[in-house]
């Protein structure tokens, strides 16, 4: 048998990304399916804060101090501890986040321990005794079942496919043994820069509001801003409003952005065309605001109404205000 | 969307012209179909779309890569020439006449003359133009009357041609005159890379036409034009077998116009066809409108194939050749009269005004039936291939 | 300044015509390849480095033989030359497989960059990169938005796109980029590049060339497998609602109430 050890990854702020929290949860019931113990592991220069937000999903969760992952890119510093911690078993499960950062750990990770990677899950199980993998193929197109051949492997799990729930009592935080010296070379990192406007990653949102060709302008995005904090939810585009400079390239979803699946997605003036589709189309519930009923978003989401956004958005906003207040 | 020829494996096209094929389709659905209402309206040649065709390399695929062309095979300047055709008729004339115009040189040119005037035409730097028909000299292009006067190292050209595309915006025409008046009928001609403009030459009038009418079409008269004697193409007598030549070439950019013309005009059709409701259902659905677009779609694409396979058997320099360009100009040009004339009707009333494009592709068609040889001329070489010539 | 880009191709996303063959991989007979489209935003940030700093662009491809169709239209947008690794063995190759051989194919040309596009249409990974760099030991810079290498102190700087804006990152040369389709549009290929693509050269590499069998790649070696496919659940009906701004935003609030979104 093997572990299940799942790769936390520390936000900048030092604090737990909510993509960790959400894989750990789905570990604890692979391990009660499997019966294997799941263990976390947390690489950072200085690791104590989220190790400690780690331990509040898992049993057991492994700190590991390393100054080198101040300074330099976090994904390799990190894979390379783990690696070092995971050692050569052909058996480890090891779960982690989908999103750059986990990807890169994810690459680095099977380079350094011979571990097969299943992608971007929807879904993990156990049967006969070994992990089932559920993942979307082709724009949600297909849906297939996997499974690794070695019996261990590297999951990358998509952001909103569990729902984060502490364990009943929280886990244990140990000391990792630094390990031996890193072989893969660190890239360091000059400068950090904030920039204005820059938003929560769009991925880990459970709702929605996206702004497509028809909002005009970045006038019309204020807009969409607003509907999106009346529903607590987060702003999307599609590529034509990101080509044309009105929102940053980190909110486009679709073929050559995100892939997202919120609980609710709001289209506003996006045709749905395929490039689109596929970045969204797995989304719960789907409604659509469009004066073209013809539009190809037409076809798979589950509530349009035709007519202008700019008269439809006012009055839903007056319409959820009232209901609230 | 509307329908478009894109299959391949019917096509037979290489890797490359599928490419080619497919971004000059880009080109022209982004950049030069949003003019082509104006052009038309206007009439004033488009100096942005030869601009962009140039920078885009469009107008030197018929020249070879040593001096700056890009080397298109015939059918890979006929794919170039389709694809901007069914956006706009006058604009694939720009690619057309650059083609036509220096074909005399591409067919009996001397590598001086190659070598001075190529990179110019590949660049779009200068236009060519063909100064073959006259006032008196339109199918009966061996009776033309314009002389070339041998004169030291140079010679004289005095005459009038008349239906010049490009008469007034070419930097160099081709021009054909009589070097020998008493040879045989045949021998009576010579060819001349004229450049423009000249001494004694003067654009004399733009003609109005029905259709293509952001193409300048002009009479031009030579009065005493000199050329020097490193200008003639080829030897002195050998100008009529060089316009034929020519002409054999030219005639599937001809078609390629014609077919693309058909395309465009189907493709509207078809896409009224699917949006326009009468009587509770949407037109296409009604059976003669249905076998209306099926019998268009059918023609246009015989006329591809045809066009498609004389390329080929044209660039092989195939004894039949001038048979197979004289059928598949013949078959193009009548197809795009008809396909055009048809979506008129599919459109019906819309079909007639300017706020659609199918009245304006209808005028343009009627062209292909006309230069570079009527379809008549075009039954006469065909018939010539069949029977041989008459008995004396 | 010698790039190499990594490009695959893929199924043609505008004909969403993928289909599963029988052993529940992707068919990809049954559809028109494409390059992938982020790889031509790591190719185009590849050639505009080579127009201003001089050099050559590589593509580097493992896939069916057909593909070097596919690389024409690269090759045409004006990288110098391709290699293309294809061996029936690799069919069916999983990520581990292709990183492997990658990195050996990689190991056998001169490089001063190694360019990756974000993540594939057909897989949406994004790990790949990150695994070939570790197994040549390569510094590794991935969610670029620029790209600025400096020949003169051998050195490349990067930013990488962060929730919060960006980071700055710099590596000593050779190293591997990731990139993003924010480093620009990817130019259309010219007349004269498509024509001139066919005298350019794609060499291809058997599994032999790079040292490699089947017992270390491939896809009867592949460390995933996929046991069963079946198509998405299908979405239930589209409700379309026509009227005024006012009924529209009424059924809106009605829905979100009826599946508890509010």
């Amino acid at each position: 048998m093997g572990a299940l050890w799942v790769i936390g990854e520390p936000n900048a702020d030092g604090s737990l990304a909510r993509i960790s929290a959400e894989v750990a949860t789905l570990a604890r019931s692979v391990a009660a399916a499997s019966g294997l113990s799941a263990a976390g592991i947390v690489v950072a220069a200085d690791p104590a804060g989220p190790a400690g937000e780690l331990a509040a999903y898992l049993p057991r969760v492994l700190a590991v101090t390393d100054p080198d992952a101040a300074g330099n890119a976090w994904a390799v510093v990190a894979a390379e501890r783990a690696a070092a911690i995971i050692g050569e078993d052909p058996h480890a499960l090891v779960i982690l986040g989908a999103g750059q950062d986990g990807r890169d750990v994810a690459g680095s990770l099977s380079a350094l321990t011979s571990l097969g990677i299943l992608v971007n899950a929807t879904a993990v199980d156990w049967l006969d005794g070994r992990p089932t993998v559920e993942m979307s193929a082709f724009g949600g197109k297909f849906v297939t079942t996997s499974t690794f051949t070695g019996g261990g492997g590297i999951v990358t799990v998509q952001p909103n496919t569990v729902v984060a729930e502490a364990a009943t009592k929280p886990g244990s935080v140990e000391t990792a043994a630094p390990g031996a010296e890193p072989t893969l070379p660190h890239v360091a990192v000059l400068d950090n820069v904030v920039e204005a406007g820059a938003a929560a990653p769009i991925e880990e949102a459970r709702i929605i509001v996206s702004g497509g060709r028809g909002v005009g302008g970045p006038a019309g995005f204020a807009m969409v801003q607003e509907l999106a904090t009346e529903l607590g939810g987060a702003v999307g585009a599609s590529r034509a409003a990101v080509d044309s400079g009105w929102i940053p390239y980190a909110q486009q979803i679709g073929q050559t952005g995100k892939i997202v699946k919120p609980e609710l997605y709001v289209a506003l003036g996006i045709s749905g065309a395929i490039q689109h589709k596929v970045g969204m189309q797995t989304a719960r519930t789907i409604v659509a605001v469009n004066r073209d009923p013809d539009a190809p978003i037409a076809e798979f989401a589950d509530l349009v109404v035709v007519g202008d956004l700019f008269e439809v958005v006012p009055a839903l906003l007056l319409a959820l205000r009232a209901r609230a207040g | 969307m509307s329908p478009v020829s894109t299959s391949n494996a019917a096509d037979r096209l290489t890797v490359e012209q599928v490419l080619l094929r497919d971004t000059v389709r880009d080109l022209a659905d982004a950049r030069i179909a949003p003019r082509a209402a104006e052009i038309d309206r206007t009439g004033e040649f488009p100096e942005d779309i030869r601009q962009l065709l140039a920078a885009h390399d469009v107008l030197a695929l018929p020249f070879p890569v040593e001096h700056g062309g890009v080397g298109g095979d015939l059918l890979t300047v006929c794919l170039a020439i389709e694809q901007i055709a069914r956006a706009c008729a006058t604009s694939s004339l720009i690619l057309i006449v650059q083609e036509l115009g220096a074909l005399p040189l591409l067919i009996a040119g001397s590598p001086e003359q190659h070598a001075r005037w190529f990179p110019d035409l590949a660049a779009g730097r200068t236009l060519a133009a063909f100064g073959l028909t006259e006032p008196e000299a339109g199918s009966d292009a061996a009776s033309i009357r314009t002389r070339a006067v041998a004169d030291g190292d140079a010679y004289v050209i005095t005459g009038t041609k008349r239906f010049i595309t490009n008469g007034s915006v070419a930097g160099l025409i081709t021009v054909f005159a009589v070097t020998d008046p008493d040879a045989p009928r045949h021998g009576r001609l010579s060819c001349f890379a004229v450049e423009v403009p000249a001494a004694g030459f003067r654009v004399e009038r733009l003609e109005h036409k029905l259709g293509i009418r952001g193409s300048p079409t002009a009479e031009l008269t030579f009065d005493g034009v000199r050329v020097p004697a490193a200008n003639r193409i080829g030897a002195e007598g050998d100008g009529f077998a060089i316009a034929m030549a020519t002409l054999d070439r030219s005639r599937p950019g001809i078609a390629a116009q014609a077919v693309g013309i058909a395309q465009g005009a189907l493709d509207v059709a078809v896409a009224y066809a699917r949006e326009r409701k009468q009587f509770g259902q949407r037109i296409g659905d009604f059976q003669m409108i249905a076998a209306m677009l099926a019998d268009m779609d059918t023609q246009t694409e015989a006329a591809r194939q045809l066009l498609y396979t004389a390329c080929g058997v044209i660039e092989a320099g195939d004894a039949d050749a001038a048979r197979w360009s004289a059928m598949c100009k013949l078959i193009a040009g009548d197809t795009a009269m008809r396909v055009t004339t048809d979506a008129v009707q599919v459109l019906g009333g819309y079909g007639y005004i300017d706020e659609f494009p199918v009245e304006r592709m209808m005028r343009d068609a009627k062209i292909t039936q006309i230069y570079e040889g009527t379809q008549q001329v075009q039954r006469l070489v065909i018939a010539r291939a069949l029977l041989g010539q008459p008995d004396a | 300044m010698h790039i190499v880009v990594l490009t695959k191709p893929v199924p043609d996303p505008a004909a969403a015509a993928e289909r599963m063959g029988p052993d529940h991989r992707l068919d990809r007979a049954a559809s028109p390849a494409v390059i992938n489209g982020n790889d031509e935003y790591a190719l185009e940030a590849a050639l505009k480095l080579m127009e201003s700093m001089g050099g050559e662009v590589t593509l580097l491809t493992m896939a069916p033989a057909g593909a070097t169709d596919v690389m024409r239209k690269a090759l045409a947008m004006g990288a110098t030359r391709g290699v293309l690794v294809s061996d029936p063995v690799l069919a069916g190759s999983c990520a581990r497989s292709t990183m492997q051989v990658i990195a050996a194919a990689l190991r056998d040309l001169t490089f001063d960059l190694v360019f990756a596009g974000a993540d594939t249409s057909d897989g949406r990974g994004g790990v790949v990169p990150a695994g070939i760099a570790a197994l040549l030991r390569l510094p590794y810079l991935s969610n670029a938005a620029k790209i600025e290498p400096d020949a003169a102190t051998g050195r490349v700087r990067v930013r990488r796109i962060t929730p919060t804006g960006y980071d700055v990152l710099e590596a000593p040369m050779p190293a591997l980029v990731c990139c993003t389709q924010v480093l620009g549009e990817p130019r259309y290929p010219s007349l004269r590049g498509i024509m001139g693509a066919r005298s350019k050269e794609i060499a291809t590499r058997s599994l032999a060339d790079l040292g490699l069998d089947a017992t270390s790649v491939g896809g009867s070696v592949a460390s995933t497998v996929v046991l069963e496919t079946r198509r998405a659940p299908a979405r239930g009906a589209t409700r379309m609602v026509r009227g005024s701004a006012d009924e529209g935003a009424r059924e809106i609030v009605d829905l979100l109430e009826s599946r508890r979104l509010i």
